[in-house]
């Protein structure tokens, strides 16, 4: 869906994006990570047409980009560093307006798919009152319905839950998830860790304009080899687990085991009460630390 | 998309606004003029004005010789200026262009969309002078308010002065067209509309003060404001239209450079509004 | 297309749409193969050639008077411009437009129309009442008119050719008259005219040791079709108001009513013939000489204007001025205050000699 080859952007003599190769597969929920001025925005941008690169490529729906984007642009949904709108008309006024400069097509439709949307998003009820008005995350919602608009193939999403009070979060998750499961495929960024845990099927972290990480987040999060125990009687787990015990923390006990089931069958055979018995799995964050250079991100 | 901004200028409540001011000063001169019956002197204050004291029906034609040295450009400037760097500032630029809509048809689209206000600030301005003549002014003898007198001395008839005033009409609602591709192209390099309106006011200021210095003589024909007031030319006898014609023609190079400008660095700008 | 490209291609237009008008001044233009003393007599009996055109003259003088002599200021001090229609000499429509009206002259067998749009008041004329001494008017601007009178009775001897401009989109011969009279402040006139007709489309008059005219006047449209008599003809529009008799020129006036005579020869030259009033006016062409006598108030006008204006020197008891090549006298004072006011395209140290030549200035009482 998104393919990009060595993109990268230069501001005068600010390396912005240094050559990140993307690769977003159909029905990804592609989670593009960075801290804030890592370049994800600029990336997304290019992307979509709007910066051009200083050197490297943008393939969008299989079409290069720029050039290509009003053939696939249309089938795309964006939301690009917060969402804008005129102030002075109303949500329906707005869509009804950024729906019509895409051209004459579906017109017929729009009165319909403006009502799903707003409906979609949690906006329904606001009728005259004019975006001016609107709340942060009032703002924010519309901007995700001008996206759902034309029943995108393609969401690309720059931080889409910014503004959103918790329930909000969960609600919008809730409906990107949804659009997932019907086909479509969607590209967050965000800085969010948790967010794109929770939502994400691929992750790529971006840091100080390189792509560092790009993979599914089920193999990201892989066994580490260990299992976490709780014991009542951790002097007893150690003396069962001889020189297998790599941190002791009070009850909590950090083990070396290829097979949590053996490790358990072996402490309840001389036994020793497990209370709990986990097989250990890295975070994000520990793979986000451990990719990304050391030092302060700007 | 030029329906698009059609519908985003007429629902913006600062374009009835600035249409109002727009007929506010020439009905304002219309109920001085009408209390006091004091004409300018000869060779001072806008053209017709004088003329209008003894009969009204040319006052929708002073009324556009009020508003065009000023009130008009700047009114064009305000909504041109908007046009590309009010989009970068709202945010809004990122969703139309990724909507997509071309650059080049947006380009075109918001100078046409301004061009349609022009005329309709043009016409509205002509039509509110010629009510407003015709009520305030038009209390004169019969055989004044049916013929009127052209610049040359000669009568024209009704149909002559309505075809004229038509023309007049057309040629000052052209004369803007250079501010506002003016505007379009300060507004393709800023993001910040103020700044494009007053760089395209600085532009015929510019002009003006160039228009009354003798050593900048030899630049004069190439001054967007050289021809502005040239549309009392439509009222001579017969018609003078030499400068009329080059003040067209100078207003379609104008667009032409301006837009052709703003065409090149809008096409392949980063937008990072 | 790269942003570069886009940019050259912008800047490439915007030169070509900038060259067009200098690439066609540039184009070759026709020779004429016509004498200087051909083209001389073409000029002078062009009287009758039909024409229309538009026209535009600069001025550099500034004269040191104002009031009831504005209209001769923005004539010579300033750009005029003109709208002519010539059937004949004694039909004719001179335009002088401006950006808030005009200010018209209709000639017609018997008299003038004067026309003011913003006065909105139309002035005949009859032709006999027309002083023979009178304030210039806009029609005296006009290419033809003024090459006609300024080469009334050029010496053939002292023309020489110009090369040939293309003026109006018309191919012109030039001609070169040098005033060659140590009296004058004008060195020479340039004069462009259509070869077959004679029609002078461009005058510029030089002073003595200008390298920009003091007056160059040029039609900038010319059409050789005669002008329909329409076009020429005025009748006061009804809510015009209509005056009928003399304008209000003041030398005409003092021509008329004074009582000075000054004699047939000042400093050399002759006083033009057929002149009986109290104004002279010697000399031809371009090298004029004008004696007025002024009455006690208006003499203590110009004085106070003359004596303020810098450059003035008080010269015998007189003021004298220099503007561009015109030179300005006021004698002292006549009889009853009443001052000679001499003005010319003659040096100053003409002017001086001239004035006392001249009997005290008289009358008005």
């Amino acid at each position: 869906m998104i393919r990009t080859a060595g993109l990268t952007k230069r501001f005068g003599e600010v390396l912005a994006v240094d050559s990140i190769d993307l690769d977003v597969r159909p029905g990804d929920v592609y989670g593009f990570l960075g801290a804030n001025g890592s370049g994800k925005t600029t990336s997304v941008r290019m992307i979509l047409g709007l910066v051009l690169p200083t050197s490297g490529t943008v393939e969008l729906l299989g079409q290069p980009m720029p050039r290509g984007g009003h053939r696939v642009l249309p089938r795309v949904g964006t939301l690009v560093e917060g969402a804008a709108a005129y102030g002075h008309l109303s949500a329906r006024a707005n869509l009804n307006l950024h729906d019509a400069s895409g051209g004459p097509a579906g017109r017929s439709t729009r009165r319909r798919r403006i009502d799903d949307v707003l409906e979609q998003v949690g906006l329904a009820g606001t009728g005259r009152r004019p975006v001016k008005a609107f709340s942060l995350g009032m703002r924010q919602r519309l901007g995700l319905a001008a996206a759902l608009m034309s029943q995108p193939e393609l969401l690309v999403l720059d931080e889409p839950t910014n503004g959103l009070d918790p329930q909000g979060i969960r609600e919008i998750r809730e409906l990107l998830l949804r659009l997932n499961d019907n086909g479509a495929t969607i590209f967050l960024s965000s800085h969010l860790l948790t967010e794109v845990e929770q939502m994400c099927t691929r992750v790529g972290v971006l840091d100080r304009g390189r792509l560092v990480v790009q993979d599914e987040l089920a193999n990201l999060q892989a066994l580490t080899g260990r299992s976490v125990v709780h014991t009542s009687e951790p002097a007893a787990a150690l003396a069962v687990l001889d020189g297998r015990v790599e941190k002791r923390d009070g009850e909590r006990l950090v083990v070396r085991a290829d097979d949590p089931a053996a490790l358990n069958a072996l402490l309840v055979g001389r036994g020793v009460p497990v209370h709990e018995l986990v097989a250990e799995r890295r975070t994000l964050e520990q793979v986000v630390l451990e990719r990304s250079e050391p030092g302060p991100v700007g | 998309m030029i329906a698009v901004e059609l519908r985003k200028l007429a629902r913006r409540p600062r374009t009835w606004a600035t249409l109002l001011m727009l007929d506010l000063l020439p009905t304002t001169v219309a109920v001085l003029l009408a209390v006091t019956h004091l004409g300018p002197r000869p060779g001072q204050g806008p053209a017709f004005l004088s003329a209008v004291l003894s009969n009204g029906t040319l006052f929708s034609v002073a009324a556009l010789a009020i508003v065009l040295p000023l009130f008009l450009p700047v009114a064009v400037a305000v909504i041109a200026g908007d046009s590309i760097a009010g989009e970068a500032q709202a945010g809004t630029l990122r969703y139309l262009l990724t909507r997509p809509v071309a650059r080049s048809r947006l380009l075109v689209a918001k100078l046409v969309s301004v061009l349609v206000f022009v005329l309709v600030a043009v016409v509205l301005v002509a039509g509110t002078g010629f009510v407003v003549g015709k009520l305030l002014l038009g209390g004169q003898p019969l055989t004044a308010s049916t013929a009127v007198t052209s610049v040359s001395g000669s009568t024209l008839t009704p149909v002559q002065v309505a075809l004229r005033t038509l023309l007049a009409i057309g040629y000052v609602a052209l004369s803007m067209i250079g501010v506002a591709a003016m505007a379009l192209l300060l507004s393709t390099f800023t993001d910040s509309p103020l700044s494009a309106t007053l760089g395209a006011l600085a532009f015929l200021i510019g002009s003006s003060l160039l228009l009354t210095l003798d050593a900048a003589r030899g630049l004069a024909p190439y001054l967007p404001t050289r021809y502005w007031l040239s549309f009392i030319d439509l009222f001579r006898d017969p018609i003078l239209w030499r400068n009329v014609e080059r003040g067209v023609l100078l207003q379609l190079v104008y667009v032409a450079v301006l837009l052709g400008a703003a065409w090149a660095n809008f096409s392949s700008k980063d937008i990072t509004s | 297309m790269t942003r570069r490209w886009r940019w050259l291609i912008v800047a490439a237009g915007s030169a070509a749409l900038v060259a067009l008008p200098l690439a066609v001044r540039l184009l070759p233009v026709g020779h004429s193969a016509i004498t200087a003393a051909g083209l001389l007599a073409r000029v002078q009996a062009s009287a009758g050639v039909q024409y229309s055109g538009y026209a535009e003259s600069s001025g550099g003088l500034a004269l040191p008077v104002t009031n009831r002599f504005n209209s001769i200021n923005d004539l010579f001090g300033d750009r005029t411009q003109l709208r002519v229609w010539w059937r004949a000499a004694d039909d004719w429509r001179v335009d002088a437009v401006n950006l808030a009206g005009e200010t018209d002259l209709r000639r017609d067998l018997s008299g003038v129309w004067s026309w003011n749009y913003e006065s909105n008041t139309a002035a005949r004329t009859q032709q006999d009442t027309v002083p023979i001494v009178r304030l210039p008017r806009a029609d005296d601007l006009v290419p033809a008119t003024l090459a006609r009178r300024l080469l009334s009775h050029a010496d053939p001897v002292r023309a020489t050719r110009l090369p040939d401009a293309r003026i109006a989109g018309h191919d012109t011969a030039g001609l070169r008259l040098r005033t060659g009279d140590a009296r004058s402040t004008i060195d020479h006139i340039d004069v462009w005219a259509l070869p077959s007709s004679g029609l002078p489309v461009r005058v510029k008059i030089y002073g003595r040791g200008d390298t920009k005219p003091v007056l160059a006047t040029t039609l900038l449209d010319l059409s050789t079709s005669a002008p329909k008599a329409s076009e020429t003809a005025f009748t006061p529009a009804a809510g015009a108001k209509v005056r009928y008799g003399q304008d209000e020129d003041i030398v005409a006036a003092v021509d008329q009513f004074g009582r000075s005579h000054p004699p047939a020869q000042l400093a050399g030259l002759s006083r033009r013939p057929l002149e009986v009033g109290s104004v002279g006016v010697y000399g031809q062409g371009v090298t004029l000489l004008v004696a007025v006598p002024l009455p006690p108030r208006l003499a203590r006008t110009v004085a106070g204007q003359l004596s303020g204006t810098p450059g003035s020197s008080a010269v015998g008891g007189g003021v004298s001025v220099g503007v561009g090549p015109l030179n300005l006298f006021l004698s002292g004072e006549g009889i009853d205050d009443a001052r000679w006011l001499l003005a010319g395209t003659v040096t100053a140290a003409t002017l001086t000699a001239a004035a006392a030549q001249l009997p005290p200035a008289d009358g008005f009482r």
